[in-house]
C-alpha cells in the first residue's frame, strides 16, 4: 500500500516534539498536518477531509485533552485511525477510543509509522 | 465461659466495680436497659456526673446527646438475643464540642442462673484515629500523584530531547554526523526505557528481561532495515537489579547492539545478534554476540570511538571484566562480574 494515501494529523502542544514527529512521519511518506491543541485539530479535521490518521498527545491546554479529542474524532470521523501518546506509563483501556492504540513517551517516529501502517492493514484485510 | 460460682450480691458488686474501674469507656445496663454503672473513663470522656448514672435510661444521660433511637433499638435487640452490636459507628454530637466518631460494641452477659440480664456497652472514640488515617491516606495519595506527575514530566522531557536529536539527524548533511546523532538518540531512548521500567515497578529495582526486551525492540525498530535478514534476540534470566546498575547495563547493551548492527553485517549480509544475561554461580554475565563478519584487524587497533569508551567506562563502574573475542565467525563481548557477597547483582562502585 502506498503510504502517500495516508494523511496524518499530529496534535501535540510541545512544539519541539510536534516538529520532530511531524518531520519523521513526513520522511516515512505520510502527509502531515499539525495542531497544537484539540480545538485547532477539530478545525483542521473539518477543513481537510483527507485526514485519515490521528496522533494525539493526552495532556494539552484548551477545551479538551487528547482523550476527549480522540473520543470526539472516533465519533465524528469513525474511519480515522487513532494513536494516543502520553508521558503517563499506561492508561485505562476504556479511555482509549475503539481500535485506538497507546504509545508511552518517549516514542520512536518509526514505531508510530509502523503502527499506523499496521492499523491500516488490519482494516483492509478481510475478517 | 466457665466461671466461679459467687454469691449474687458479691457477683453484682464485683461486676459494678469492674465496670467502674475500666480504663475503656463502658456502661453496664440491665435487661430493661436501665443504667447500672458507668466507668470513670466514660464519665470523664463524655462529661457525665458519675452519680447521675445509676437508674437512668441511656437516652436521658447528659443533655440528650445519648438519645439515639437506632442505638436503643439495637440494645433492645441485644437484650432479646436477636442481634448484637458489633462495631456500630455513630456520630456523637454535643452542642458545646466538635462531632466525634464513636464505635459501640454491646454484649449480653450470660449468667449461670439466667434470671438476670445484663448488657455491657463499650464505647471507643475513634475520632483521632480516623483523622490520622485520613491524613495518612491523603499523604499517600498525594505522593502517588506527585510521583506520577514527575514521571510524566521526565518522559515528556526525554521525548523533547529525543525529538531534537532526531530532527538534527534528519537535517544534517554529513552521514557521519547523522550516525552520531542517531547513536545519541538511541542512548536517550535507552535511559527512557529504564525510566519506564522503574515507574512500572516502583520498587527501585528493574527486572532485566522486560527492560532489555523493550530496549532491543526499540533499537531494532529504528536500525534494522530488513528484519528477514538481521534478527535481534534476547535471552535474559529472571534477574532484577538496582536502578543505577540497570542504567549502566542498558547503556552497555545499547552500545554493543548498535555496534553489531553497524559493523557485523556489511554488504547486506544476513545475521543474528543475541543479548544474554544470566547469573551463573557467584557471578553474572552479560553477553552480546553476533554471527557476523568479525572485526577487521585495523578496527581492533583503531582509536576507540565513543561507544567503546562508554562500554569500558560503565563496565569499570560496575566493577566488571570485559572480554572481547572476534573472528570470521562473529564477534562476542562478555562482561562478567564476580559477586562475593550475598547480593548477587551489579552494584555501583563508589566513585
Amino acid at each position: 500500500m502506498a503510504s502517500q494515501s495516508w494523511v496524518v494529523l499530529v496534535v501535540e502542544d510541545e512544539t519541539l516534539i510536534r516538529m520532530g514527529i511531524a518531520g519523521e512521519l513526513a520522511d516515512e511518506g505520510f502527509t502531515v498536518f499539525e495542531a497544537a491543541n484539540a480545538d485547532a485539530a477539530l478545525v483542521l479535521l473539518q477543513a481537510e477531509a483527507s485526514i485519515n490518521l490521528l496522533l494525539t498527545d493526552i495532556d494539552m491546554p484548551g477545551s479538551m485533552d487528547g482523550l476527549k479529542l480522540a473520543a470526539a474524532v472516533r465519533n465524528r470521523w469513525p474511519p480515522v485511525k487513532i494513536i494516543v501518546a502520553s508521558g503517563q506509563i499506561r492508561i485505562l483501556e476504556v479511555d482509549l477510543p475503539e481500535g485506538g492504540r497507546f504509545f508511552p513517551k518517549p516514542y520512536l517516529g518509526s514505531a508510530v509509522a509502523a503502527a499506523f501502517r499496521d492499523m491500516a492493514a488490519l482494516q483492509l484485510s478481510p475478517i | 465461659m466457665a466461671a466461679l460460682s459467687l454469691p449474687p450480691e458479691i457477683a453484682n458488686g464485683l461486676a459494678l466495680a469492674i465496670v467502674a474501674s475500666s480504663s475503656a469507656p463502658m456502661l453496664l445496663l440491665d435487661g430493661h436497659l436501665k443504667l447500672l454503672a458507668a466507668s470513670a473513663s466514660f464519665c470523664d470522656a463524655f462529661q457525665i456526673a458519675p452519680a447521675s448514672v445509676p437508674g437512668q435510661q441511656l437516652a436521658s444521660l447528659g443533655s440528650g446527646e445519648w438519645d439515639l433511637p437506632q442505638v436503643a433499638s439495637l440494645l433492645r435487640a441485644t437484650v432479646s438475643g436477636d442481634a448484637a452490636i458489633e462495631a456500630y459507628e455513630i456520630d456523637y454530637v454535643r452542642d458545646d464540642g466538635p462531632v466525634r466518631r464513636l464505635v459501640l460494641n454491646a454484649q449480653k452477659l450470660d449468667f449461670a442462673d439466667g434470671t438476670k440480664l445484663y448488657v455491657l456497652l463499650s464505647i471507643s472514640d475513634v475520632t483521632e484515629a480516623r483523622l490520622i488515617e485520613k491524613v495518612k491516606e491523603d499523604l499517600v495519595r498525594e505522593k502517588a500523584v506527585l510521583l506520577q506527575e514527575l514521571q510524566h514530566r521526565v518522559a515528556n522531557s526525554l521525548q523533547i530531547i529525543a525529538s531534537v536529536l532526531m530532527q538534527s539527524a534528519r537535517t544534517v548533511q554529513s552521514d557521519e554526523t547523522r550516525g552520531y546523532l542517531r547513536d545519541a538518540h538511541h542512548r536517550i531512548m535507552s535511559v527512557a526505557s529504564v525510566q519506564r521500567q522503574l515507574a512500572v515497578t516502583r520498587q527501585g529495582r528493574v527486572e532485566l528481561r522486560p527492560y532489555f526486551t523493550e530496549l532491543c525492540a526499540s533499537i531494532g525498530a529504528s536500525m534494522i532495515r530488513d528484519r528477514t535478514k538481521v534478527t535481534l534476540d534476547v535471552d535474559i534470566d529472571n534477574s532484577s537489579v538496582a536502578a543505577e546498575a540497570s542504567v549502566s547495563l542498558g547503556l552497555i547493551v545499547t552500545e554493543l547492539v548498535i555496534n553489531a548492527l553497524k559493523h557485523a553485517f556489511p554488504n547486506g549480509r544476513d545475521g543474528k545478534i543475541l543479548v544474554r544475561y544470566a547469573v551463573e554461580g557467584p557471578a553474572w554475565a552479560l553477553t552480546v554476540s553476533d554471527d557476523g563478519a568479525g572485526m577487521s584487524p585495523d578496527k581492533k587497533t583503531a582509536k576507540a570511538g565513543l561507544g567503546t569508551s562508554i562500554v569500558e567506562a560503565l563496565t569499570a563502574q560496575l566493577g566488571g571484566d570485559l572480554n572481547l573475542s572476534s573472528s570470521s565467525n562473529g564477534t562476542k563481548v562478555v562482561i562478567t562480574k564476580k559477586v562475593a557477597t550475598a547480593a548477587r547483582e551489579p552494584e555501583l562502585r563508589a566513585v
